[in-house]
């Protein structure tokens, strides 16, 4: 895989004539904000954002979407979403996230409407220049990320730096005007990776993350799930804005003839009144403390153990920024648990 | 099978309801091709006592509204209730914060207050006189979401409406919290299923969906704390439509 180095004009220009070719989804401002919007020219395009107000999840599995259309009594067909497009600033941690999602989805029932959009995507990630208010990726082991991505771009100050992970990268690669990074370049991308392995930890998680399902493993029944869940709205707000929550609800709808409809399915969250209710009406997380606990439980022990240990909090400090009483944050959960608890 | 009769009956409220009832447009012919409409005092003028579902707007605050709503009960075979002021009491429950309904009679209608028509009730929802079962919220409702729910009901089916807050689908949306741009936003403590359109839209939730069925208002009074907020500023908000409604009696 080849690594060039490329002028910010030079990129721009590469940019605009990407989005004259194909569906081009770019981190813009919105509002004082950012987040991940169809880029209509490089002009709006901002590599230097701190984070976005949505995972770029929602362009493999979007907040509703149709999975089949149906006949009562009769035939079915699936629904599928089968476009290219270009996924264009996704930041480490992001990326990270989608990587466990890719397994996640592949495992037990394949998964074809998310894998059928995350293999039409073509992904350009690129590297934290400005860390956000609550960031905790160096804790996390996630503040860089190497693979997942088709191309990585690293902003070396006058220039970036481009490197391509998989063949449609590399592709990709040979139509940016550039040159073959030279040893400064590279130099230059090094010491980016070394301040954001550090830089990007507004919050300190006081213990290594591949401790964590140990961790959890005595912490059942300790009261900071009720201490924190007095003041839970139980909106999900951590679970909608989370790059890793990836739970969904399925029902059907008819049409006016009664006869035909379509089964959608839209995002759930842990935290909701209601996620867990099943037939009869029972609920079995009927208590916020239960939820709350297993969002926790869900990041750091449960899906670790679907995907080789990985932990499933990738430290974007999205659910930390949109918790209104200030109680999702994981860090502060997990740390509290540590000085109670001790390692090992 | 024939097709079940719908009526639709108005008590106190602006009618706006039912107004989005004949801007479904094309929809509403999909609607009166699965059911007979037998009595809209909006749209026609043939009345019925002979119906399979009623549909109820408006919220009761007068005695003889009660008897007229009984009666409607007891002919229906299902009741619905339509809009916040049908659902929860809406804004007419802004009255029943006061104690002395002369005063507020006087104050509305001057020398005319004490007028036999003008004889009014402290305001109650539907499901306050009789039982409902299956409820329309929003001021005014969601076209889809009623369509949604005629569509439930003439399955068989009970429809799905959420007990989850505004926020799940504000967050979803993508927008940024408007209690972070200094607004006393309601979304986290009422219910979804509007999609979120006030926020969207850059105005903070109003409440017109009601509580979830399990609002947190010890979170809510933490949360006006860290803003700097007092319970009043809060009550401000929810005094619309939250006015002397369970759980909360927030005046």
């Amino acid at each position: 895989m080849s690594v060039k180095k490329i002028a910010k004009d030079d990129f721009a220009v590469f940019v605009d004539a990407l989005i004259a070719k194909t569906s081009v989804i770019g981190v813009q401002a919105k509002g004082d904000r950012f987040d991940f919007a169809p880029l209509e020219s490089a002009k709006n395009l901002r590599l230097d954002y701190d984070v976005t107000l949505q995972p770029p999840k929602k362009y493999f599995l979007p907040p509703t979407e149709v999975l089949m259309t149906f006949e009562i009594g009769g035939a079915y067909r699936s629904a599928y979403e089968d476009e290219p497009f270009v996924l264009l600033g996704v930041h480490p941690y992001d990326m990270v996230a989608i990587n466990q999602m890719d397994e996640l989805f592949q495992q037990d029932n394949y998964d074809a409407h998310y894998m059928k959009r995350r293999n039409n995507a073509t992904i350009i990630a690129c590297d934290v220049v400005k860390p956000s208010e609550n960031v905790f990726a160096s804790s996390m082991g996630t503040a860089v990320v190497r693979g997942g991505y088709d191309v990585l771009l690293t902003d070396i100050g006058n220039a970036y730096v481009a490197e391509s992970g998989t063949p449609k990268g590399e592709k990709l690669l040979a139509g940016m005007k550039g040159v073959t990074a030279d040893d400064a370049a590279l130099k230059s991308r090094e010491s980016v990776w070394a301040k954001n392995k550090k830089g990007l930890n507004r919050h300190e998680l006081k213990c290594d993350p591949a401790y964590l399902p140990r961790l959890l493993d005595k912490a059942y029944d300790h009261p900071v799930w009720e201490e924190r869940a007095r003041t839970c709205f139980a909106c999900g707000s951590c679970n909608q804005v989370c790059p890793t929550c990836y739970c969904f609800n399925v029902q059907d709808d008819v049409n006016w003839d009664l006869q035909t409809g379509k089964r959608e399915r839209a995002w759930d969250g842990c935290l909701l009144n209601g996620f867990t209710k099943v037939a009869g009406e029972h609920e079995f997380r009927n208590q916020r403390s239960d939820r709350f606990r297993h969002r926790l439980y869900r990041k750091a022990k449960y899906v670790p153990s679907k995907i080789g240990g990985q932990i499933a909090c990738v430290g974007c400090g999205r659910c930390v920024a949109a918790c209104l009483p200030d109680i999702a944050n994981p860090v502060s959960v997990y740390n509290r648990l540590i000085d109670d608890q001790g390692i090992g | 099978m024939s097709k079940p009769k719908i009526a639709i009956f108005d008590f106190a409220c602006c009618e706006g309801c039912q107004l989005q009832f004949v801007n479904l447009e094309e929809e509403l012919l999909d609607l009166i091709g699965v059911a007979d409409v037998v009595e809209w005092r909006e749209a026609m003028s043939e009345k019925s006592q002979e119906y399979d579902i009623a549909i109820i707007e408006g919220s009761i605050t007068r005695l003889e509204d009660e008897e007229r709503l009984k009666l409607i009960r007891s002919r229906a075979k299902v009741l619905i209730a339509l809009g916040a002021c049908a659902t929860i009491g809406g804004v007419n429950k802004l009255k029943n914060n006061f104690n002395d309904l002369d005063e507020v009679k006087k104050c509305v209608y001057g020398k005319d207050s004490k007028k036999p028509h003008l004889a009014t009730q402290p305001t109650k929802a539907v499901d306050e006189v009789v039982d409902v079962d299956f409820y329309v919220h929003g001021c005014p409702i969601d076209r889809k979401e009623f369509t949604y729910i005629v569509r439930c009901l003439l399955l068989g089916k009970t429809p799905e409406i959420p007990d989850y807050p505004v926020c799940v689908e504000c967050k979803a949306k993508g927008n940024p919290c408007l209690w972070q741009y200094g607004q006393v936003c309601l979304g986290p403590i009422i219910r979804a299923g509007c999609g979120a359109r006030c926020p969207s839209n850059g105005f903070r939730c109003f409440g017109c969906r009601g509580y979830t069925s399990n609002p947190n208002v010890d979170a809510a009074k933490e949360v006006i704390d860290k803003f700097g907020l007092t319970v009043d500023h809060l009550k401000t908000k929810m005094v619309l439509f939250g006015s002397r409604q369970e759980p909360t009696i927030y005046g």
